[in-house]
């Protein structure tokens, strides 16, 4: 479950029109969320609250043996208008959904996924649907973002800040007694051009600078694509060019690096590496392949991610040392569920049926096997060709996520909406010690107004 | 006289390396590793070597058959290795992220992603000039004290030999983390093996102990005299003791005989006052004449000290209180008197401020070591100790260790330009004493003995006005109280572990005395030594 000032802070980029997809660093951001989401340990209760358009704050507590909580505020400059922060209204996607897919490029139209699937479901697939262009104002925006843990009285501090539409500035910063010299400071400068993203940072610990870079290619980033197939069209279709730019699998690919230094310490660290991922318009299954390299450790590291139907994602990682021939593996699974969740619990509550009208799902055509084999969609007329966009968040109010590894470490997280709580229950389960096989067991409870 | 250090028999024992590697993984395994390792360090080789080590004898504090103490000076350069094999993390990035918050981690995508390599490391050419306090006895085995850093240099061959970042970054670990070990697993570590080779009976009391020395308060009945006696001399079964508790009120003193008792604190009064009349102890148990099997539950001193810092923080305490005690009450007579001393160590945890009203402030005179007198002083009481018989009541088993109560007036003999010479060694040429470690647990020690002070200067206050009228009765009247009131059982254990402690402590300061003095003679090669700090301190993280 993403905390809820991640949420407000993800609703922050949404509205000054920031791509967070144009960044190396979360290249492989679908499979890391499908596979190593975070299970909870312990009873957590959080109460979250976007008290005005621009200030939210955040109180957690929770006991795993030793009671601890932490405090947080966030304050934007810019109102944050048009996202529900209520916990009974936010969309579970929002919170939940580990598949990430992809923004329209270049756009800046503003839309952040989820919340674009909730405020305009009828256009928001489209970029072209958006309505108005936020980047104008969102130059010069900034949030600010503090949180104090407290028995250990760690604090943390993060400022955003929107130089121009292309550029954007990252500071955060940790402050700790434990920590060398007191705490460390991370500035992040991030450059976002659409067909290119690049970063430079700078670490105070160990005096790390970093640099990393993200190209696009293919797809819609190709010059001649929006209008025009890329390639060869098929030639039964050869009349519409929309459709048979959707034909064919219809994705972008994405290549970096990373490079980084320690000037203290002289040590430093790179990696390589390339994503393919389906744009939104695409019709068939939606998936996400990345392969990273690290040719200094010898690391390879292969994801693949897809989107197998709507409730439900899976992904697999394959990760491989040519040098000291380790190799790991992991799948993970996401199930989601449009049953209440503690139905039995909550009892027959048959007015939160009818609450909630049960959305008309889109009709996915099955292809036909001719179709399959040729490695293409069955032809069809300009009729509905938008697919996937009038989902309806609401219309499911739980979902599994299950994970298992080599070492037969499994973990399962149920989290779902009960009443106006958001909850998340895990656990951690480890198949080789069988006598005690619980490792973990944990409990968190989000409360937003 | 002429001593016979044998090396090659340890080597010989077939299983002896097996368990010394033992020993020795999981000694490394026991602190927390740094994140460059990442799996356990087991010990796959080790080897003594055919070259003994140098030693030269400097002091030789207590001789016996069962019993050895002595400082030596060890130099020692020869083919002995250790290979070690675990796995390291190579990614220089993952394990400086491992260990930062993840707030302000850059979080790369795949630059830190991990690269563990087999490591194996050979050390060989070790290097070591130590002064080595030894007390080796049959009941509690060998112990050894480094009194400075023991390690000279050593030479650390790994798969890495051909990186020179990696190769120097391993010198510098390995070099730290085996002064650590020197210093304090390696003690341990023979004390273990000793008690496997001398007294193996010893091994399965060990965890006993240590499990009961863990609770906070001692119960004195939980481990009762071994022949208990009643008042009429009768003994007591095991059942009837384990009935009585320690608020049991009159029921805990009529486990001491009264006899016993009422000789005790007679002996203890008349050091309290300056009476020239001293009785004798007639049942007197050498403890150099009875084996180990003599000794059981009460009798043998507690060998629970696997760790040595939690052990010698006795040593604070006993340290503060025999030099006002005894040190003014005995005023240096004591080895004519031999006679007088076991009881003072039988009552020295007892009456503690029994000496305080009379004869505190005053100060002792008497400053040379005399160990040939003492000797003498246990010969002549042997004799005495075979007349009386040997069933050992709970007096005897209280005075047992004869020799012991001699070494704190070897604490108090040091001069005082000696133990300030003592405190400048401390300060400026030692960087690592052994001292250091027990300095944050002295006053946390020194509190039970001086609780113990306040009850029995209460009770002493009462004895005294009481002694005025009728000084016989008043007497066993104090002592039962004692008794019943000491939190620690049966006090001869502590008591010696106590006073060879102090002992340990004399030699400490006399060693630093001796290396004060030669660096005064000779100062520019410790200077050396102290301006250019050895390589693994250099670089600090």
């Amino acid at each position: 479950m993403r905390e809820f000032m991640q949420y407000i802070t993800n609703a922050f980029y949404g509205a000054t029109g920031w791509n967070d997809d144009n960044t190396y660093k979360d290249l492989n951001a679908t499979a890391k969320g499908l596979i190593d989401f975070p299970l909870p340990r312990g009873l957590r209760l959080n109460l979250s609250s976007l008290a005005t358009p621009h200030f939210a704050t955040s109180y957690q507590l929770g006991t795993i043996g030793v009671v601890d909580g932490s405090i947080s505020y966030l304050h934007s400059t810019i109102p944050l208008t048009n996202i529900a922060a209520q916990s009974d209204r936010i969309p579970l996607s929002a919170l939940l959904r580990s598949y990430r897919r992809l923004h329209g490029l270049g756009s800046r139209d503003g839309q952040w996924c989820w919340e674009a699937e909730d405020t305009t479901p009828a256009g928001a697939a489209q970029p072209a649907a958006s309505t108005t262009s936020p980047s104008a104002t969102s130059a010069g925006s900034t949030l600010l973002y503090g949180r104090l843990y407290l028995p250990q009285s760690l604090l943390e501090a993060l400022v955003v800040r929107r130089l121009t539409p292309e550029l954007q500035v990252q500071l955060s910063a940790v402050s700790e007694r434990s920590l060398r010299n007191g705490g460390t400071i991370l500035g992040l400068m991030q450059y976002d051009r659409g067909k290119y993203g690049i970063e430079g940072l700078f670490s105070t610990d160990g005096g790390l600078l970093g640099f990393r870079g993200l190209y696009n290619f293919g797809g819609d980033t190709s010059p001649s694509s929006p209008g025009s197939p890329t390639g060869p069209a098929s030639s039964e279709n050869s009349g519409n060019g929309q459709s048979s730019e959707k034909e064919r699998i219809y994705g972008r690919f994405s290549a970096g690096g990373e490079v980084y230094y320690g000037t203290l310490n002289k040590s430093g660290g790179m990696s390589l590496g390339g994503r393919f991922a389906t744009l939104p318009a695409h019709r068939g299954t939606p998936l996400t392949a990345t392969l990273t390299i690290n040719p200094l450790m010898g690391n390879i590291n292969a994801t693949y991610a897809v989107l197998a139907k709507d409730y439900c994602a899976l992904a697999t990682r394959m990760e491989f040392n040519v040098y000291s021939y380790e190799s790991e593996w992991a799948v993970g699974m996401e199930l989601w569920s449009n049953r209440r969740p503690a139905g039995f619990l909550l009892g027959a509550d048959p007015r939160n049926q009818e609450v909630v009208p049960e959305p008309e799902v889109p009709k996915i055509k099955e292809r036909s096997f001719q179709a399959k084999l040729e490695w293409r969609l069955d032809d069809e007329g300009p009729g509905p060709s938008v697919p996937n966009a009038p989902e309806n968040c609401e219309e499911y109010r739980g979902v599994l996520k299950a994970r298992m590894d080599q070492n037969l470490r499994i973990g399962l997280l149920w989290e779902g909406r009960a009443k106006s709580l958001i909850f998340s229950l895990g656990t951690g389960i480890d198949l080789r010690k069988l006598d005690e096989p619980f490792r973990s067991l944990g409990l968190e409870i989000q409360y937003s107004s | 006289m002429a001593f016979n250090f044998n090396w090659s028999p340890l080597t010989a024992d077939a299983g002896f390396y097996k368990r010394a590697r033992d020993l020795l993984t999981t000694a490394l395994n026991k602190s927390p590793k740094p994140p460059i390792i990442v799996d356990d360090i087991i010990v796959t080789e080790f080897n003594l070597g055919s070259v003994p080590p140098d030693l030269e004898i400097l002091e030789i504090g207590d001789l016996a058959e069962d019993r050895f103490r002595g400082i030596f000076k060890m130099c020692y350069s020869g083919d002995a290795f250790l290979t070690l094999k675990t796995r390291v993390q190579a990614n220089p990035l993952n394990t400086c992220l491992s260990a930062k918050p993840g707030f302000t981690s850059p979080q790369p995508l795949a630059a830190a992603s991990s690269l563990t390599i087999p490591l194996q490391i050979t050390l060989s050419e070790i290097k070591l000039s130590a002064f080595i306090i030894l007390v080796f006895s049959k009941q509690k085995g060998l112990t050894i004290v480094f009194r400075n850093d023991p390690l000279e240099s050593l030479k650390v061959s790994s798969t890495f030999d051909s990186i020179e970042f990696v190769r120097d970054y391993l010198q510098r670990t390995i070099e730290s983390k085996l002064r650590d070990l020197m210093m304090d697993e390696l003690p341990a570590i023979i004390h273990r093996l000793s008690l496997q080779l001398w007294c193996p009976d010893q091994i399965a009391k060990e965890d006993d102990d240590s499990k009961e020395t863990s609770e906070p308060g001692v119960n004195p009945l939980a481990t009762p005299p071994l022949d208990a006696v009643d008042v009429h001399g009768h003994l007591l079964d095991p059942a009837a003791i384990s009935e009585l508790s320690l608020d049991g009120g009159p029921e805990a003193q009529l486990l001491f005989s009264q006899k016993t008792l009422l000789r005790l604190s007679d002996m203890t009064n008349s050091q309290v006052t300056s009476s020239l009349d001293t009785s004798t102890t007639k049942d007197v148990l050498i403890r150099a004449w009875a084996g180990p099997d003599r000794f059981d539950a009460t009798a043998t001193p507690p060998t629970a000290t696997p760790n040595l810092v939690r052990t010698s923080s006795y040593t604070a305490s006993a340290h503060t209180y025999t030099f006002s005690d005894s040190g003014s009450q005995d005023n240096g007579s004591i080895p004519s008197r031999p006679s007088l001393v076991h009881l003072h160590s039988a009552t020295a945890g007892l009456s503690l401020g029994s000496g305080r009203h009379t004869k505190s402030g005053r100060k002792k005179k008497t400053r040379v070591v005399d160990l040939r007198s003492k000797a003498r002083a246990g010969t002549e009481t042997e004799p005495a100790s075979e007349q009386g018989d040997e069933t050992s009541d709970a007096a005897s088993t209280a005075t047992n260790p004869m020799s012991e109560p001699i070494m704190p007036h070897e604490t108090l003999d040091l001069p005082e330009d000696e133990l300030m010479s003592s405190k400048i060694r401390f300060n400026r040429s030692d960087r690592r004493p052994s001292f250091r470690t027990q300095a944050p647990n002295a006053p946390l020690a020194t509190q039970v003995p001086s609780a113990d002070i306040r009850k029995t200067d209460q009770t002493e206050g009462q004895a005294s006005r009481t002694s005025e009228k009728a000084k016989e009765p008043a007497a066993p009247e104090t002592s039962k109280a004692e008794w019943k009131r000491s939190p620690t059982g049966p006090m001869s254990d502590t008591s010696s572990v106590i006073l060879e402690q102090a002992w340990i402590m004399k030699m400490a300061g006399e060693i630093a005395r001796r290396v004060y003095e030669e660096k005064h003679r000779n100062p520019g090669f410790w200077d050396e030594r102290d301006d250019v700090p050895p390589p693994a301190y250099d670089e600090a993280h």
